[in-house]
């Protein structure tokens, strides 16, 4: 078990949306977006909310039992990818019956995707020091 | 040189935007267009820039709706007394942070590192500065669609968007087509073209959602790679081609092939996201709201400078406005065509 597993979206810059139950990321600060599986997304919710990740381990989704690995395995991924930061000391919000009814009815398994290569392909540029510079092909 | 940091970028944005005022009387070329409830009056000095004002957009009728009036000066040293670009200094930023400190100011502006290339835009006065080295020192891909990032700030400002997609349609109905660079998207609306269907431009198209998804007319650059160009037959139909662009595509006109004249508007009936098909026919299946998001959000959001957030917002609530298709491309123009004609006219979507 993590010494922390409570958690919230990291910064100002993690912005999302849900699409008929599908949640789409952007990190505002370098365009990447993360698309997640109806299961991903259902998890991802209740983690930035400040649900525990203990609350969700041994939960239905995606027609199987969320074991502890599996979740801590997603988690990590979050947190590499700047999504969420641990919060210390801080209590879990209770999970509801409505929010783990809709983690049943999930069909797919738990998921998130960077879509990191999409930033601009009509002009193929890079970012030195930040900045948009045209690509030169060596 | 001057170097431009985080902590005096609003003073030189408000220095270049007023120095480019202040010379208003020395551009030698001064350009009005009408764009949709937009009057843009540019100045600036002889070049590409200035051809490309007065060729690269579609201009809107005088019955649309209500104009508002909007200056840009595009200015360089020789132009009265406008200084030479500062370059950026050596601080950490990030494109976000610099977004945020002109916003702070009630300003807007980008920067292109490679040629000190700056564009700063007041959207309280609507009047907008771009500043280069010289007449010809300007990203490649502005005389496609000139002046962008300003109509970008300036419809934004009133909740509208360029849209970075496709458009097609018939009797004043129409799709968006979304996808990144290599989908086929340009492709179709070139087919569709062809065959009789409207468009309101491929590349940059201005969207609103205020009362269902509609779509206008900014820039009348369409592109071609070679081996499209040959494949929809353009090298008969279009009497004198010009050099290929700075991507090696050929670059023409709406005007150059479309039947009918540019509509000044179409209402969004459905969001496809083209993909090249397998061979055989073109099909159109549903797909998931989060993935036609995905095609059209990152390019639209990425390509114009600032305003991320309201981007991602705008473009996730015209993607719940609409039904979303995959659009699988089969191979013969006049069947592509034909397959948008017959889904538009079946009003499934």
């Amino acid at each position: 078990m993590r010494h922390c597993d409570v958690y919230a979206v990291a910064s100002k810059d993690i912005v999302f949306e849900s699409f008929d139950g599908e949640a789409v990321v952007l990190d505002l600060s370098t365009g990447k977006y993360f698309g997640f599986s109806d299961s991903g997304s259902r998890i991802w919710h209740a983690l930035s909310s400040g649900v525990s990740a203990q609350a969700l381990a041994g939960q239905s989704a995606g027609g199987a039992t969320i074991s502890m690995a599996e979740l801590e395995g997603f988690i990590s991924r979050l947190l590499e990818y700047g999504l969420l930061a641990p919060l210390a000391d801080t209590p879990a919000q209770p999970v509801s019956a409505d929010r783990l009814a809709d983690l049943a009815q999930t069909r797919e398994p738990i998921r998130v995707e960077v879509h990191d290569d999409l930033a601009d392909p009509i002009h193929e540029v890079e970012e030195p020091q930040g900045w948009p510079a045209v690509k030169h092909t060596s | 040189m001057q170097r431009v940091t985080l902590e005096n970028l609003t003073d030189y944005a408000r220095h270049v935007l007023d120095m480019a005022v202040s010379n208003a009387d020395s551009y030698p070329v001064t350009s009005t267009v009408r764009l949709p409830g937009l009057n843009l009056t540019v100045h600036a000095g002889h070049g590409p820039l200035a051809d490309a004002v007065e060729h690269a957009f579609v201009r809107a009728p005088d019955s649309q709706i209500p104009s508002e009036e909007c200056r840009i000066f595009v200015g360089h040293p020789g132009i009265g007394a406008v200084p030479e670009p500062a370059a950026w200094g050596h601080e950490h930023f990030t494109p976000q942070s610099f977004a945020s400190k002109l916003a702070d100011a009630g300003l807007r502006g980008s920067y292109f590192y490679d040629l000190d290339f700056w564009q700063f835009y007041d959207p309280r006065r609507r009047v907008g500065a771009q500043l280069m080295r010289s007449a010809d020192s300007f990203p490649p891909w502005e005389p496609g669609a000139p002046l962008r990032a300003f109509l970008h700030w300036e419809y934004a400002a009133r909740g509208m968007r360029l849209a970075h997609a496709g458009t097609l349609g018939i009797d004043g109905r129409g799709i968006l087509l979304a996808g990144a660079g290599g989908s086929g998207k340009s492709g179709t609306v070139v087919a569709g073209l062809l065959n009789g269907l409207d468009s309101v431009g491929d590349d940059y198209v201005l969207a609103d959602i205020a009362g269902g998804v509609a779509a206008y007319p900014l820039f009348a650059t369409l592109k071609q790679d070679p081996k499209g160009f040959r494949r929809l037959g353009l090298q008969h139909r279009l009497k004198s081609q010009g050099p290929l662009n700075w991507q090696g595509k050929h670059q023409f006109l709406l005007e150059n092939i479309a039947v009918q004249t540019t509509p000044a508007r179409l209402d969004i009936v459905a969001l496809l996201v083209p993909s090249i098909g397998g061979g055989g026919a073109s099909s159109i299946m549903p797909v998931s709201r989060k993935d036609a998001m995905i095609a059209l959000a990152p390019s639209g959001i990425a390509q114009m400078p600032g305003e991320r957030e309201s981007g991602f917002r705008f473009f996730s609530e015209l993607t719940r406005l609409l039904p979303c298709y995959r659009l699988s491309l089969g191979t013969q123009p006049e069947e592509i065509a034909s397959t948008i004609s017959e889904f538009l006219a079946r009003g499934n979507s």
